[in-house]
């Protein structure tokens, strides 16, 4: 069923160029699973029925026309913020806002809600636009990375802030999946041959620091918001709210993992690997 | 059954060992015990090369040239859990990744062997992949330095000249990590393995060591007047780390990961995460002792957790208040290697190297360090200390 919604959001996503794109993002309140089983209170700003794991990847090109209506279906004011196209400040629930943009530059983009940062962040109310130049046709993966302490959704949820000189997560996930759950979203799940490139669009909206450590190949940045570009590296540091974009060209097959080097982020609910860990399978 | 396969195994490795330029052996074990500045102790795993050394944290620097190939033979002594070696950075095939499930694990008294060939020149590490969480945190993990194939003291071929590298290996230990109940976890496969619910470390550790043991002069890391200093930093552990280097080394960062970095960073603070390397030129100008201050940073609030300093010692510089030995070393400085002692030797004596691991210890009436490069090293006897020149 995700497979599916991932495919279809992606078919909707892909237009031609200087394309009219409709897109109508739903704030939500719901609940994420944990790899344990455990259900935390969670937040998503969404085009599916449903209530997904993570807030929705936008992946866009150059030239396109966005007309953006955001839906606050929630019972708690919220804000929407795309960086450098646009800003809701503030959506009363039951409201919407509305504005119609063309994208220009090429870029990873986080959008977020502004209220109460970084909590509502916190609570899954941020997600990841890619906008790709036009013929981009290089293969690329997406990889929202997080953290989640299990006994603070209740609190946030409750307009309680705890404070963050204290946060000590117990969960870790790309895009809402933990080990080994994330090599079943396709969107995550490296899948590549021998000799051909692929990109790897890796964004932080959680609040740790994650050190992204690749197994078989080093990796180069072609972007990168805090560090210099082009660096050559098999483990790469991510602040909050950064994001990479990396390239490989793998010089050889196999399956080679990839994981956060804190290990302590390899766990899930203190049980190991359950946490940011997934592999790369690379056809000879 | 066992033995004949590995006899199999071997007699395979004889007939390609043509191929093979360079064989290490490298021994896992579960019982080490590592002793803290302030006398509390914890177990830990490592590795040694040889069954008669003491594990210790890190373990023993791999050194190897660039174009080698390369055979680890891992031999595993643990008693205990299966261990591999998981070979950080330099990009091994699938089969020698050492990652349990995508490669193969090495049982207790079963060697396992990595074989590959040497990549770029650089910094990398080699730690054991089996509950990686536990069992790098246990203490198995290494520096393993690929020196390039032009010689041993250029950043990489055609890259700068340095008279000496410098290792910088931080990691961190929290005891309630090293309790049996966590150490000595189940080894069935597929079974569910738990950490404890909080990593809070007591010691955090520079070269494996902390605190006032990294103001002991045995500890400091002794350089020549006027050399150029290539510092290797690994960051084995679970937080951040910031050193800062006195801004009259003339810190310039050149390399990540065991590659160039596109540009030179003229910086005197060089921040690792977890998993990171980097290469750093500094230039030792006056006879001085010079601190590092290394910060420790959470990854998750980004609060410094503790501050180790450790220094670089210009050997013109004084040993401070060493206490004069009742032996004597001749000749010193030694142009061949080989140290002769006088006086009476009533117990061992101890060869500590520039980063303060032990090289011998003896109780002989010569010892030799012909083998090892030329530079600083310190004797210790009876808790007094003597510094040697290898020139």
């Amino acid at each position: 069923m995700i497979r599916c919604l991932i495919v279809a959001l992606l078919i909707i996503s892909f237009k031609s160029y200087g394309a009219i794109i409709d897109v109508r993002l739903e704030i939500k309140s719901g609940t994420l699973n944990l790899v344990s089983g455990t259900p935390i209170p969670y937040k998503v700003f969404t085009q599916q029925s449903g209530f997904p794991n993570n807030s929705d990847l936008l992946i866009w090109e150059v030239g396109d026309q966005i007309n953006l209506t955001v839906v606050n279906a929630d019972s708690v004011l919220h804000g929407f913020t795309l960086d450098s196209y646009v800003s809701f400040p503030s959506i009363a629930v039951s409201d919407s806002s509305y504005q119609s943009f063309t994208l220009n530059n090429a870029g990873v983009y986080r959008y977020y809600d502004p209220i109460n940062s970084p909590y509502n962040e916190y609570l899954g109310l941020a997600g990841i636009v890619h906008i790709k130049n036009v013929g981009d046709n290089v293969p690329y993966f997406y990889w929202d990375v997080r953290e989640h302490q299990s006994d603070w959704n209740d609190t946030i949820i409750q307009a309680f802030n705890p404070d963050l000189n204290f946060y000590t997560p117990d969960y870790f996930t790309i895009n809402g999946n933990s080990n080994p759950d994330i090599n079943n979203d396709p969107t995550a799940r490296v899948v590549g041959a021998n000799g051909s490139e692929f990109r790897i669009v890796i964004v932080n909206n959680g609040l740790s620091i994650h050190s992204m450590h690749f197994h078989g190949y080093h990796f180069i940045s072609i972007a990168d918001s805090k560090y210099m570009t082009g660096r050559n590296k098999d483990t790469f540091p991510i602040y909050p709210k950064d994001h990479l974009v990396l390239s490989c060209v793998p010089d050889k097959g196999g399956e080679y993992p990839v994981h956060d080097h804190n290990l302590v982020a390899v766990t899930g609910g203190q049980v190991y690997a359950n946490g940011i860990f997934t592999t790369m399978l690379i056809a000879p | 059954m066992k033995h004949l396969i590995y006899i199999l195994f071997i007699s395979l490795s004889i007939t390609t060992n043509a191929q093979i330029d360079y064989t290490k052996l490298i021994i896992g074990r579960n019982t080490g015990l590592k002793t803290f500045y302030n006398g509390d102790s914890t177990r830990i795993f490592g590795f040694a090369e040889s069954l008669g050394e003491a594990i210790d944290i890190p373990g023993p620097t791999i050194r190897i040239t660039e174009g080698d190939s390369v055979m680890i033979d891992f031999w595993n002594v643990s008693q205990g859990a299966p261990h591999t070696i998981h070979l950080h950075g330099l990009d091994v095939d699938q089969q020698n990744d050492g990652v349990p499930a995508l490669s193969f694990t090495v049982g207790h008294m079963d060697h396992g062997f990595y074989v590959f060939k040497a990549p770029h020149p650089g910094t990398y590490l080699y730690h054991c992949h089996v509950v990686s969480s536990i069992h790098v945190q246990a203490g198995m993990y290494g520096v393993m330095i690929v020196e390039p194939s032009s010689g041993t003291n250029v950043v990489w071929n055609g890259g700068e000249a340095f008279d000496r590298d410098l290792l910088l290996t931080t990691s961190e230990i929290d005891t309630l990590w090293h309790n049996p109940d966590v150490l000595l976890h189940d080894t069935t496969m597929g079974a569910m393995i738990m950490v404890p619910e909080t990593f809070e470390p007591q010691f955090y550790l520079v070269n494996g060591i902390t605190e006032t043991n990294l103001a002991d002069p045995l500890n400091h890391h002794y350089v020549g007047l006027n050399e150029k200093v290539y510092i290797r930093s690994s960051n084995i552990g679970y937080m951040g780390v910031r050193h800062i280097f006195p801004s009259s080394l003339l810190a310039k960062t050149i390399s990540s990961d065991g590659r160039p970095l596109p540009t030179e960073v003229s910086s005197d603070t060089v921040e690792l995460h977890p998993g990171e390397r980097f290469g750093t030129l500094i230039q030792v100008g006056t006879d001085s002792i010079y601190p590092i201050t290394t910060e420790f940073f959470d990854l998750n609030t980004q609060n410094v957790m503790s501050t180790q300093t450790s220094y670089i010692h210009t050997s013109a510089a004084s040993i401070i208040d060493l206490p004069e030995p009742t032996i004597s070393v001749y000749p010193n400085p030694s142009h061949t290697g080989i140290f002769h002692i006088t006086g009476d030797l009533e117990q061992a004596y101890h060869i500590y190297d520039s980063i303060g691991r032990i090289l011998q210890s003896s109780q002989d009436n010569t010892f030799d360090l012909s083998d090892q490069s030329k530079g600083i090293y310190i004797m210790r006897y009876q808790d007094r200390l003597i510094k040697l020149i290898n020139y």
